[in-house]
Order: structure tokens, then C-alpha cells, then sequence
């Protein structure tokens, strides 16, 4: 994981309600013909709420866990 | 189509078969692919293919009228997947199995399934293994589920998934609240809370664990 790791959307499972592109504290991300893009990566603080608020599952937020000692070699 | 024997031995189990087995389950199967997130097998339909995983990972959940799930299982390579429905008398689909990556997978037909487990007894005694294994997950799943609190599930969960070999596809909040039988606000309010008390450390995409010690006493909780 890095500082540029983003949450994961499926397009096929997005129904463009929007909620995720309304909610998102950051203003990080748009609605576009495909579904949620992000407008700002860099503005995303990678906090779980689209995918909290994502009705159908489409956008996933994964987490690694790991040991302290192990986490120089994962960033 | 037949399989290739090369795609047969990518399975480490097969390793165990001799080559006449080997030779005739590449007969007899045909290679699947299926993008992420697509179900593969729905629970209570009719159990018409086994299949081992090539490549991916692949999740087992029951879900309740309500709509809450429960995770039983997740599954990666070599893995095989709806054998007990196959096996079963009924042979309708125990769980339904969900991709959380792009998957690869040997299949098997039913009928074809069944004749290899008649003819070939290293391939039913393969399976005799696959079943111990998944017998033993289940009833410490089950022991967990009704000895331990939901803070000690996830504590002892953490510890689980940081000592193995990390999930390509990760785990999202809500795959964690299903497989120790919660929910997702609890797990949230429930890493906040290990957070404040120094056990683990958050940050973008990932669960950090500080304090083996302190975890191993929270896991221990049976205030259920």
C-alpha cells in the first residue's frame, strides 16, 4: 500500500446514484459516464465512507494487516 | 476441449495423483474464467460443477432473509469449490461463492465429478483431505462464534490474517464483519477503540498491529 493507493470501483456494479460523489468529505471524487471517478487522488484520505455508503458493493476499500515489523517493507 | 496437464500439476494437490488420474481429469475438464465481483455458484440452486482455483480468490457466504451475510470461507489457489454439494445426496449448492479478483478455475460437470470419484480412489481420497480441512475451519469457526465476544473475534481475526501470507485482494470492513458474524459499524467502532488503546495503528489501506501481547489478551475476552 502507498500513499496513492485509492479505493477500488467496479463500474458494473455502480447504479450512478451518486452518493458516493456527494458524501465524500474530501470532494475527491466525480460522476462520469462510467461511474465514480476520482478527480483528486491525492485528496483522499482513504476513510471507508464510499464504501460504507455504496448501496450495491461496487467500490471496494481493502485492508492489508500486518505486523508492525513488516510494515517498512510494505510501504 | 480437454485441459492441458500443465494446467492439472499447477494445482499443488494433484502433485498427490498418479498420472493416469492426472490424464483423466484433464479429459474431462474445461478451464472457467470470471471477472471480479461476479457470483459464481448461487446457494440453493442445483450443484452442477466442482471446480479448482487456477488463479484468484474466491469467497463462500451464507446470507439471511435480512440480507446479512456471513462469510465461511475464502478460497485462492488449488482450492476446490462446491465439492460437499456435489458429494451431498441433494446436491444443491451449501453456500454462494463470489470472485473477489479475477479467477481462473478447473470445472468439473457433475456427472464427470462423480465418475472420477468412483474410478479413481487417490482422487476421492484427495478429497477425504479437502473435507478434513474445511470439517476442522468450520468447527473452530462455530467454537468462536459462540465461546468469544465480537471484540475477541476481531482481535483474534487481526492475528490471524497478519500472521499469514497477505490476501492479494485485501479485506474490506464489512468481509471482516462477516466472517466473525458482526457488522460493519461494530468492526469500525471496534478498531477505533483498539486504535485508542495502542493495539493496532491505521493507516491508508492498512491494519498495522503494535502489541502482539495486548492483542493476545483481547483475543481471549469471552464476555460474549
Amino acid at each position: 500500500m502507498t500513499e496513492t493507493t485509492l479505493p477500488i470501483i467496479n463500474p458494473l456494479l455502480c447504479t450512478r446514484c451518486s452518493l458516493c460523489v456527494t458524501y465524500c468529505p474530501e470532494d475527491a471524487l466525480r460522476m462520469t459516464d462510467q461511474g465514480p471517478a476520482f478527480n483528486h487522488p491525492v485528496t483522499c484520505t482513504y476513510c471507508l465512507d464510499c464504501e460504507g455508503l455504496c448501496p450495491t458493493g461496487a467500490i471496494r476499500a481493502p485492508l492489508t494487516v500486518i505486523w508492525k515489523d513488516q510494515s517498512s517493507n510494505h510501504n | 476441449m480437454t485441459v492441458e496437464l500443465d494446467q492439472i500439476n499447477a494445482i499443488p494437490a494433484f502433485s498427490s495423483l498418479l498420472p493416469e488420474t492426472r490424464l483423466a481429469i484433464s479429459r474431462r475438464a474445461f478451464i472457467r474464467t470470471l471477472p471480479i465481483g461476479n457470483t459464481l455458484i448461487l446457494e440453493g440452486a442445483p450443484a452442477e460443477y466442482g471446480y479448482f482455483i487456477l488463479d484468484g480468490e474466491v469467497r463462500a457466504l451464507r446470507m439471511n432473509p435480512e440480507g446479512r451475510i456471513q462469510v465461511l470461507a475464502r478460497f485462492s489457489v488449488g482450492d476446490p469449490l462446491n465439492i460437499i454439494s456435489l458429494l451431498s445426496k441433494d446436491q444443491v449448492n451449501r453456500a454462494t461463492l463470489e470472485t473477489l479478483s479475477p479467477v481462473t478455475l478447473l470445472a468439473l460437470s457433475a456427472v464427470d465429478f462423480s465418475q472420477l470419484t468412483s474410478i479413481y480412489a487417490d482422487f476421492s481420497s484427495l478429497l477425504l483431505q479437502f473435507f478434513a480441512e474445511r470439517l476442522t475451519k468450520i468447527t473452530n469457526l462455530a467454537a468462536d462464534l459462540s465461546l468469544y465476544a465480537v471484540r475477541a473475534r476481531l482481535a483474534r481475526f487481526l492475528i490471524e490474517l497478519a500472521d499469514l501470507t497477505p490476501s492479494p485482494s485485501g479485506w474490506t470492513q464489512d468481509e471482516i464483519a462477516a466472517h466473525i458474524g458482526s457488522v460493519r459499524d461494530v468492526v469500525g467502532r471496534l478498531l477505533r477503540d483498539f486504535e485508542a488503546a495502542g493495539l493496532i495503528q491505521r493507516q491508508r489501506g492498512q491494519i498495522i498491529l503494535l502489541d502482539r501481547q495486548k492483542l493476545m489478551a483481547a483475543a481471549q475476552d469471552q464476555d460474549t
